[in-house]
């Protein structure tokens, strides 16, 4: 099955007709998702912050970790959720928009990149001269910074 | 009206939008740095009230939560000022001419107040403790947290609303 029968298939369903017939419904959940992104955006940020050895966060990085682990995945969930919803407004455009491409590339590299983290680098954290966690955290940063760059290029592109 | 539609059209002769509109990137690269700073008000408050409604760093004091997150609070909220204003320059009959405009700058000023006062509060309530919050607190908190969602909720209806009846075209 190819990208553009899937997006046909998406565009042919009664939430697309929904969300392309209300006034309202894609600004809606457009808002939850960028209050969703924020979540994400804000709790990433100061964890990346705390491994490069700077920020507001109080703490080791293992305990920033832990206590902005909630917001980051509620904040994921969320917005995963709500662009999912928001992909039916006009799926045939996102499959041939190469920002939106772009995105999801990026977004996959900060889930390699978070789980390298995790796998590898987590335990060296007790160790607090090592390299490692902090280029972890300076990549995640710049990999953020460009999912949410690309993110709102789509809107210009589309 | 007529101050908002001199200033607009004051805006308009200023150096200002053909600077901001002289790359077709640059406004939406205005726009992800407006939406960083959203992202660091957010989480700075998201810390202030958790902490109140005692769901975050509870061994520590709310003032000290505070005196940590209040300066990125400011400071976000002062890029969003200045990056608000370049992006009303790139188009200055658009936003300023919408009452969502309005209703948003209304929200986020008594979001910022609401969430800012959480440590005065704990002063004049007497509760210094590590953990102790008071009831009035709490309420505050949640209302501040509701007010910073409507806030995000009004800046992105900006881009649907239509401008008020008389607005210049």
């Amino acid at each position: 099955m190819s990208i553009e029968t899937i997006a046909q298939g998406l565009a042919d369903t009664s939430l697309a007709t929904t969300l392309t017939d209300s006034s309202w419904l894609f600004g809606a959940v457009e808002s939850i998702h960028v209050l969703a992104l924020t979540l994400v955006l804000g709790s990433i940020t100061l964890v990346d912050l705390r491994l490069i050895g700077i920020g507001p966060s109080r703490g080791s990085a293992e305990q920033v970790l832990h206590r902005l682990l909630p917001f980051t995945l509620g904040g994921f969930v969320l917005a995963a959720i709500t662009g999912s919803v928001l992909i039916f407004a006009n799926p045939i455009g996102y499959s041939k928009n190469f920002f939106f491409a772009a995105k999801f590339s990026l977004l996959a590299l900060a889930g390699i990149n978070a789980l390298v983290f995790h796998i590898f680098f987590q335990r060296r954290l007790v160790d607090g001269a090592s390299l490692a966690p902090r280029i972890s955290g300076g990549v995640s940063l710049a990999l953020w910074v460009s999912i949410i760059a690309t993110a709102r290029w789509i809107g210009y592109t589309i | 009206m007529s101050v908002l539609t001199d200033f607009s059209t004051w805006l308009a002769a200023s150096p200002l939008p053909p600077l901001v509109t002289s790359h077709d990137w640059l406004v939406p690269a205005i726009q992800v740095v407006h939406i960083l700073s959203i992202a660091a008000v957010v989480i700075a408050s998201v810390h202030i009230n958790l902490r109140a409604l005692n769901v975050i760093e509870r061994d520590v004091a709310l003032g000290d939560v505070a005196d940590r997150f209040l300066p990125v609070l400011w400071a976000a909220l002062g890029v969003l000022a200045l990056t608000g204003v370049l992006l009303i320059a790139s188009e200055p009959n658009r936003a300023i001419f919408r009452y969502v405009f309005w209703v948003k700058l209304v929200l986020a000023t008594l979001a910022a107040l609401a969430t800012a006062g959480q440590p005065r509060f704990a002063l004049s309530g007497g509760a210094q403790g590590a953990a102790a919050v008071s009831s009035g607190q709490k309420v505050l908190a949640v209302l501040a947290l509701v007010l910073w969602a409507l806030t995000i909720y009004a800046g992105r209806w900006i881009a649907y609303a239509d401008p008020w009846a008389g607005a210049p075209s």
